[in-house]
């Protein structure tokens, strides 16, 4: 394992070697021992992440099933129906929301994946001050969602705003940028590409700093061109990390909330309206407990495929990474 | 790029190879630096401007007056202070309970023989990636149920469950790759597997516990979702649902809202700088990957 | 491993099972049982959550509220909670926060379509059990049925907004028209002047997809004398003749041209910007645009005249929408003395004629309008109000955002022409009906 700055902590000299052989009592009963040990200690996480995350999501597939009401203290399940499906998919809203938030995961993991490769090859290839661009990019990464959304919002405003002034400098005519539905997105993507390909680029160049230089220099005694060797010699064996860099922005990009929630609150309309706030706004807003929860259980449905359907074709790069 | 195709001679290979590419690098890395920094160097401008001069056009490029209004603003009508304790004492908390419960598991799903990890691993993954909106309803009813709403423990709990399989995956991968000698050597002197992991593994696991600790900390210190829902009360606001719900007689007052914003992210970013050796090189290590 | 699965999986769902238990049973009583009404002798502070008003000054008008209450009841505090300025966040933070069982705010201040929503849910104290009989007679009987939901009275009012029709009075007399009694006399009169070139367009309003179109079509609808619910609040009676008329004016205005075919895509602040640069001849907004068309620099000062919005031909006028926001008290205050003190001050006479004397809001209190207070004033839309007859919207359904969506997106596609009245009509009668039954998204 190489890493960039400093080396992984020496394998001390191997004790036990000079243990010699002291025999380990019955193989079986110390296998089942280290077993007991193994689920004891996998055991607390199992039950906080199990009790808090799946009863939810159980608890939420029963909800989607209801009309629930709020009481002073608490909650009242009043039927049974399965009329928030029925809803659900009769609603142009519902719809709308899954287009954008489909939409807007492609683009924006596409053009991060692009562009955090590219400054991973870039940084790879850097000398001095490697150390010190990579702190920079991980401060966006580690920015507030919320306060990186106020900053856009103030960079796009319409009277003032960075954006605005420039375009007005270049174009001589100054765009609405968050008020028409094409610019919004637009807009609400440079702000997510902003702040998340540093991450994708952290990955990616983990990844490169780990290939088997062996290879690079046969391609190069093959007489391979630079283009050549990125595509048919670096991509491939940068296949796993990747893999798994598109798979987390994948599912966090379809989750997304806070961007639009500050920057457009979903609008112009429901042009940014994606389906976590559609979600939102159904659950808190119109407290329509039943059909948002039908929202919320479509939704983890589709991120389940999702990543189920992923898995299938990263299989053979995840197991992998398992068995290493 | 075509003095690749030159004789392999090794050393005038490298430096044929790279000295083409040379500005195309540092183009490249100046261009990066200047995308990242200038929205970064915007924020910290504004904070220091007057109200009339952020809501300048043309705007300027420094504060021509550069004033603590906004953080007077931020930390006096706003309570800015109050939402930093909220979200220090939750995102820390949370931390060391993600570390301290992933050193255990992530040990087991390395080293011992726990049935059916593979299944555990990849449920792990799908709970670390699952879409908040999912779960925030039921949660909400729950902790309601329970009295835990605007809390730190209403928020800490369902911050720990959430987060902790992602540092369970991240220290599981960086402990398979350390060498077991050490804690063969140990278990034959006799040191049961929990002696073994705290004085053996726990040493060397340092920089996979740091990585999981920057991943948890970072990801519980920006949460939005939850904390609007489960701790919308003011006294039990962290920083990003103070900065979202900032009042004032603006419409959106940006001046408190970026001076908020940077007593948020600048102690942080120190703490990146500081530390952005050994971060690096564990966010670097594969251990994020898998 | 699978056996650990199914012991996890069991306490799992046991575990969902109580606390499902737990919320089925919880009956809802009424949650200031046993606590005091009387203010309270020794010092107490209550929060007050509210977005930012302008007295006449531009100033915040909150302070001074506090200011005139805390003169009066010494012993009370009340601490200022500034809400998030837009409506819907505004809403969605307080519903969260109220939900949650939290005793803060104690009072708040809501628009009028809430109560619906909000008594449903358990979000607002039911007040009935408070105050006299007869108590409400003193507001107008619109306003306490906008104010009321499942259980009673759930919000004091504070200050209602209400609509009016504002004309060009400089080019009615240059063309020696009279300022139009019909909706009908208007498209005329409206045609004549911009077809003479002397404005762009005949008559703004707000036709945009949002609230706010709800508000106007209701206003047409109360015109030509129908509703969108029946009496009882459960049919849907918005399909009717009245319905038809209704929207075939607001189509033909359209049509022929004399509203402009951007008035689809108009908000208050847009219809208002073509009135005042002297693009359109007649108006339909809310009363402050009064002191906008009248601004010092103001193309249209001194030359625009206001009067309530007329009716169609043989039939009653001087409907107008009716807008507001009301103080709600949280059913977890622990404070309840001191909230109903500080909520019955600003719908009182106290209140009411402090809001008078220090801004430009109508107050709610009907005898406020009438006081020598309001006389001085001398202001034609204070002096106008007690002659309109409010037309609430239909919020005392729990689920009046999704009513009122069904309600605007339709009319907002029968004006613009992309489907018939007829169609229109029947498809919003269809919407709000799944929308009573809370059965939209």
């Amino acid at each position: 394992m190489k890493t960039l700055e400093s080396a992984p902590p020496e394998a001390p000299p191997n004790r036990a070697a000079a243990a010699g052989g002291k025999s380990r009592g019955g193989p079986g009963s110390a296998r089942r021992q280290r077993a007991r040990t193994g689920w004891a200690y996998t055991g607390p996480t199992l039950f906080v992440v199990g009790a808090v995350t799946i009863f939810p999501i159980l608890f939420s597939v029963v909800l989607s099933f209801t009309s629930v009401r709020m009481t002073y203290d608490g909650f009242r399940i009043e039927s049974f129906t399965t009329g928030n499906y029925a809803a659900l998919l009769q609603s142009a809203e519902w719809r709308e929301a899954l287009l954008f938030t489909v939409f807007y995961t492609v683009v924006t993991v596409f053009a991060e994946l692009v562009l955090g490769t590219l400054a991973a090859l870039i940084l790879e290839r850097l000398g001095a001050g490697r150390g010190w661009i990579m702190a920079l990019l991980l401060v966006p990464w580690s920015l507030i969602t919320v306060v990186s959304a106020q900053l856009w919002g103030y960079i796009y405003d319409a009277s003032y705003g960075l954006a605005t002034w420039f375009f007005d400098a270049v174009l001589g005519h100054a765009p609405v940028i968050l008020g028409t539905p094409s610019s919004a997105v637009g807009g609400m993507m440079i702000a997510d590409i902003w702040k998340t390909t540093p991450f994708v680029a952290i990955i990616v160049l983990s990844g490169l700093v780990m290939l088997d230089r062996d290879v690079f220099e046969a391609a190069e005694i093959d007489g391979l061109g630079a283009w050549s060797t990125f595509w048919r010699v670096t991509l491939p064996q940068l296949r796993p990390v990747i893999g798994i860099a598109v798979l987390f922005r994948i599912l966090q990009a379809f989750g997304i909330f806070d961007l639009p929630f500050v920057l457009t609150q979903g609008g112009p309309g429901t042009a940014t309206q994606s389906l976590a706030i559609l979600g939102y706004k159904t659950l808190f807003q119109n407290l329509n407990m039943g059909p948002g929860a039908a929202i919320a259980t479509s939704t983890a449905l589709l991120v389940l495929v999702c990543c189920l359907l992923f898995l299938r074709a990263f299989r053979s790069q995840v197991s992998e990474g398992e068995l290493r | 790029m075509k003095a690749m195709n030159a004789s392999p001679g090794t050393s005038r290979a490298v430096r044929r190879r790279r000295h083409p590419w040379f500005n195309l690098v540092n183009l490249g890395a100046l261009i990066l630096v200047v995308v990242t920094a200038l929205p970064l160097y915007w924020m910290a401008a504004a904070s220091f401007k007057s109200q009339e001069e952020i809501g300048a056009n043309p705007p300027t490029l420094f504060p021509t007056n550069p004033t603590l209004d906004n953080y007077g603003d931020a930390f006096g009508t706003n309570s800015l202070g109050h939402y930093l304790l909220n979200s220090t004492v939750v995102a820390l908390s949370s931390t060391a309970v993600v570390l301290g419960l992933a050193l255990f598991a992530g040990y087991a799903l390395a080293r011992l023989p726990v049935r059916g990890s593979g299944t555990i691993m990849v449920g792990l993954l799908m709970i670390s990636v699952f879409p908040a909106i999912a779960v925030v309803t039921p949660l909400y009813l729950v902790e309601r149920s329970l009295g835990l709403l605007n809390s730190h423990l209403g928020l800490i709990i369902p911050y720990v469950a959430f987060h902790l399989p992602f540092a369970v995956w991240i220290m599981r991968n960086s402990l398979v790759g350390l060498p077991r000698g050490l804690e063969e050597a140990a278990e034959i002197d006799g040191a049961s597997i929990t002696r073994t992991l705290l004085s053996v593994v726990l040493p060397l696991a340092r920089p996979g516990l740091f990585t999981a600790g920057v991943f948890t900390f970072t990801a519980t210190w920006t949460e939005f979702l939850m904390a609007i829902t489960l701790n919308s009360e003011d006294s039990a606001r962290t920083v990003p649902v103070g900065i979202a719900l900032f009042g004032s007689e603006y419409s959106i007052p940006y001046g408190a809202i970026f001076a908020g914003a940077m007593s948020a992210t600048v102690p942080i970013a120190i703490l990146v700088l500081v530390f952005r050796r050994s971060i690096i090189s564990g966010l670097t290590s594969g251990a994020v990957k898998g | 491993m699978t056996l650990s699965r199914r012991s996890l999986l069991a306490g799992t769902l046991a575990g969902a099972a109580t606390t499902a238990l737990a919320g089925c049973g919880s009956a809802n009583t009424n949650p200031v049982a046993g606590q005091s009404t009387a203010i309270p002798e020794k010092p107490t502070t209550i929060t007050w959550w509210c977005h930012r008003l302008t007295d006449r000054r531009n100033r915040d008008l909150a302070p001074l509220m506090i200011d005139a209450f805390e003169r009066r009841h010494p012993t009370v505090k009340v601490r200022l909670l500034r809400s998030p300025s837009d409506t819907d966040t505004n809403r969605t933070t307080l519903t969260t926060q109220i939900a949650s069982g939290s005793p803060t705010p104690d009072v708040y201040l809501g628009d009028v379509v809430w109560p619906g929503q909000f008594a449903h849910n358990s979000l607002a104290l039911p007040l009935d059990q408070f105050v006299p009989k007869d108590y409400w007679k003193r507001y107008p009987a619109a306003l306490i049925e906008a104010c009321s939901g499942e259980g009673g009275v759930h919000a004091f009012p504070f200050f209602i907004d209400q609509s009016f029709l504002f004309y060009r009075r400089d080019l009615l007399d240059k063309h020696g028209l009279r300022v139009p009694r019909s909706w009908e006399e208007l498209a005329d009169s409206a045609a004549r002047v911009r077809d003479s070139g002397d404005v762009a367009s005949g008559f703004v309003w707000q036709g945009s997809v949002y609230e706010g179109l709800t508000v106007n079509f209701t206003e047409f609808l109360a015109d030509a004398g129908g509703s969108v619910l029946g009496p009882d609040g459960s049919a849907v009676t918005v399909a009717g003749d009245a319905g038809e008329r209704a929207l075939t004016y607001l189509r033909d205005l359209v049509a022929t041209g004399v509203s402009p075919s951007a008035v689809t895509t108009y908000i208050e602040q847009d219809s208002l910007d073509a009135f005042l640069n002297g693009s359109s001849l007649f108006l339909r907004n809310w009363a402050y645009a009064w002191a906008a068309a009248n601004a010092e620099g103001a193309k249209t000062a001194g030359r625009v005249g206001v009067v309530p919005r007329p009716g169609f031909e043989g039939r009653d006028g001087a409907h107008s929408g009716l807008g507001g926001w009301s103080a709600f008290i949280n059913p977890h205050t622990e404070k309840l003395g001191a909230s109903l003190a500080f909520a019955r001050f600003l719908a009182g006479d106290g209140g009411q004629e402090a809001l008078l004397r220090e801004s430009s809001y109508i107050p709610a209190l009907s005898a406020a309008l009438d006081s020598p207070l309001a006389r001085r004033l001398n202001s034609p839309v204070i002096d106008n109000a007690r002659k309109l007859e409010l037309v609430p919207r239909p919020s005392s359904t729990p689920y009046y955002p999704k009513v009122s969506k069904a309600l605007y997106t339709r009319a907002n596609s029968a004006i613009g022409g992309s489907a018939s009245v007829r169609a229109s009509l029947s498809a919003m009668e269809t919407e709000v009906r799944s929308a009573l039954k809370g059965a939209v998204l």
